[in-house]
């Protein structure tokens, strides 16, 4: 002791005290956490009942491999697996199907992709399977170079109160501070027109040629609703008649889309705007990456949006 | 003469039985017994179409498309908003009656809807691989310079493409309204339609083309909207119609596009 000056005593009791943060962030010495453990900390942790029969299961990967960072996403898309590898990241947690269809299977779903097409005559005797899709299996060859873990987390997420989606969605579009009801679904917006409302979603949400607008551009919007994802009729029928504006993800054409433009046309100074579901459920996974954080604080949590899939001609 | 009759003659000239186990091709307002003095036909039976139905002195609206904002047209989820009594409100005080043709529509030959599209996205017949393949390879084209031209010549204002804009196409799938064709089938670069859920459904084209793209695979998706696809086919509708029922005016009274696009 007597060897040592006051700055190395110093210094040398402020590396044994930050000792143990530097090992919990070292990727060498710190406990690995699995994909499976993460999975179980989200069913433990997400607050509802997790369902017997749900899509938010394990849709690739191995559920034993070391997490050495989580991306959440409204779609593992492509380019999102390879910006998470290129982030560090093995797991992602998208909201939406990462093999393009509710059933999630790592092959083209039976009887489609093949050849025949609309219209024609049902081949006999059956046809074989369709050929290789490409697509399918280059994905499938990422993830497993990768050593991905895909989880998809949709149902049980929707399911949190206040609403992760709506609540994501204004907080994406900056509408926080102006929550008008208990839940995250009603806001009290600024006084502007329906035509620079949509401007600002469109720019906020960074769309491209995904939005469109049911009303008259000058109508004069306070009051707005929120309907993330995909909604039915209903929905609509219950959101509508109590706010000037409803932006939406997803609806059925014939029908919110044909209610609106009868609550229009009859006089009322309303609109609706659509986003795209995958837009509209950004905001979900962004507070999703910050819920995750809190529950696996070993790894880094990430949101990367998979962006507005569509574009417009001019 | 009344909507029964003109309903008689339609299930009479369609070529194929009718089947009463439909909920779809119903009366939605009015009954048989209707004294009709026009016909409309349409994709959607919105408050306006009513209104200039009315105003052209058309009683009688054919829709291929629902009247209650549900496909069931199911009243009771509607019917405590009081748009719905507006709205019938509006049919009792002009005498409407309004008949769905939608299934028996589709299963007619050739399906209008396909014949009506085809003519107003400009996929011309000589380019069809068969009649009623619903498939067309066109003169070799980009994807932006495809969905410019669809773009023009429906005036669809809200139109919406995935894919790469660059992209050579020329083998084209139609489909119509809802029935959007899958856009995996190998032989295909571009499917042109109405709606289609974006994700989480039978098969997700928009995820699957945005994959295609990234990995340099040339697959391109248009989406017209439900309204555009399908209107276009009511005026073939209304002149086949009208080639039965000489007694009454037979028109189509558009609902049009409901959507704007933002800037």
């Amino acid at each position: 002791m007597t060897d040592l000056t006051r700055r190395q005593f110093a210094a040398l009791t402020a590396a044994t005290v930050a000792a143990p943060l530097t090992l919990v962030r070292s990727p060498y010495a710190a406990p690995a956490v699995s994909a499976g453990d993460v999975v179980e900390r989200i069913r433990k942790g997400i607050g509802v009942d997790w369902k017997a029969e749900t899509v938010d299961t394990l849709k690739a990967g191995d559920a034993a491999t070391a997490v050495t960072g989580v991306v959440t996403t409204a779609l593992a898309s492509m380019a999102i697996l390879r910006q998470a590898v290129d982030a560090g990241a093995n797991m992602i947690v998208t909201c939406e199907p990462t093999f393009y269809a509710r059933s999630d299977a790592r092959t083209p779903p039976a009887g489609r992709g093949g050849r025949g097409g609309a219209g024609a005559a049902a081949p006999d005797p059956p046809p074989p399977p369709p050929p290789a899709d490409p697509i399918y299996t280059a994905k499938n060859a990422y993830i497993d170079k990768h050593k991905l873990v895909i989880f998809r987390l949709s149902e049980h997420w929707k399911l949190r109160r206040p609403e992760p989606f709506a609540a994501g969605l204004a907080a994406a579009l900056g509408w926080t501070k102006l929550l008008a009801a208990g839940d995250a679904s009603r806001y009290a917006i600024s006084a502007a027109s329906l035509e620079r409302v949509a401007a600002d979603v469109k720019k906020r949400l960074g769309s491209r040629g995904g939005i469109r607008v049911v009303g008259d551009p000058k109508t004069e919007v306070r009051s707005a609703g929120l309907l993330p994802g995909s909604t039915p009729i209903a929905a609509a029928l219950d959101l509508l008649p109590g706010v000037d504006l409803v932006v939406a993800g997803e609806v059925r054409e014939w029908e919110s889309v044909e209610y609106a433009r009868d609550v229009v046309f009859s006089g009322q100074r309303k609109g609706l705007i659509l986003v795209g579901r995958i837009v509209s459920e950004e905001g979900g996974m962004n507070a999703c990456a910050s819920w995750l954080s809190s529950i696996v604080p070993e790894v880094r949590v990430r949101h990367l949006p998979a962006g507005d899939p569509y574009w417009r001609p001019a | 003469m009344t909507a029964g009759e003109i309903v008689e003659r339609i299930k009479k000239n369609l070529g194929s039985p009718w089947r009463d186990t439909t909920y779809r091709d119903t009366f939605k307002f009015g009954g048989a017994e209707t004294t009709v003095t026009g016909i409309a036909t349409t994709v959607f039976v919105s408050i306006e179409v009513i209104q200039r139905a009315a105003a052209a002195g058309l009683n009688m609206i054919i829709p291929h498309e629902d009247t209650y904002w549900n496909d069931r047209d199911d009243t009771t989820i509607v019917s405590r908003d009081p748009l719905y009594a507006q709205k019938v409100e509006l049919m009792r005080k002009h005498d409407i009656v309004v008949f769905r043709i939608h299934d028996h529509m589709h299963s007619q030959r050739p399906d209008f809807t396909y014949v009506g599209s085809a003519r107003d996205v400009g996929l011309e017949s000589r380019y069809e691989t068969a009649p009623g393949s619903h498939r067309f390879v066109i003169p070799e084209t980009t994807l932006e310079s495809l969905a410019g031209e669809v773009k023009r010549r429906t005036g669809a204002r809200a139109l919406r493409v995935v894919g790469d804009p660059k992209a050579k196409v020329s083998r084209v799938q139609l489909g119509v309204g809802y029935a959007t064709p899958a856009i995996n089938v190998p032989d295909v670069d571009v499917v042109i339609s109405g709606e289609q859920q974006e994700a989480d459904g039978g098969f997700d084209s928009p995820a699957y083309v945005l994959d295609a793209v990234t990995l340099g695979v040339t697959k391109g998706w248009i989406m017209l909207g439900h309204a555009i696809s399908e209107e276009a086919g009511m005026l073939e509708m209304a002149a086949w119609i009208k080639g039965f029922v000489p007694e009454v005016p037979v028109q189509l009274v558009k609902a049009g596009e409901p959507f704007w696009a933002p800037k």
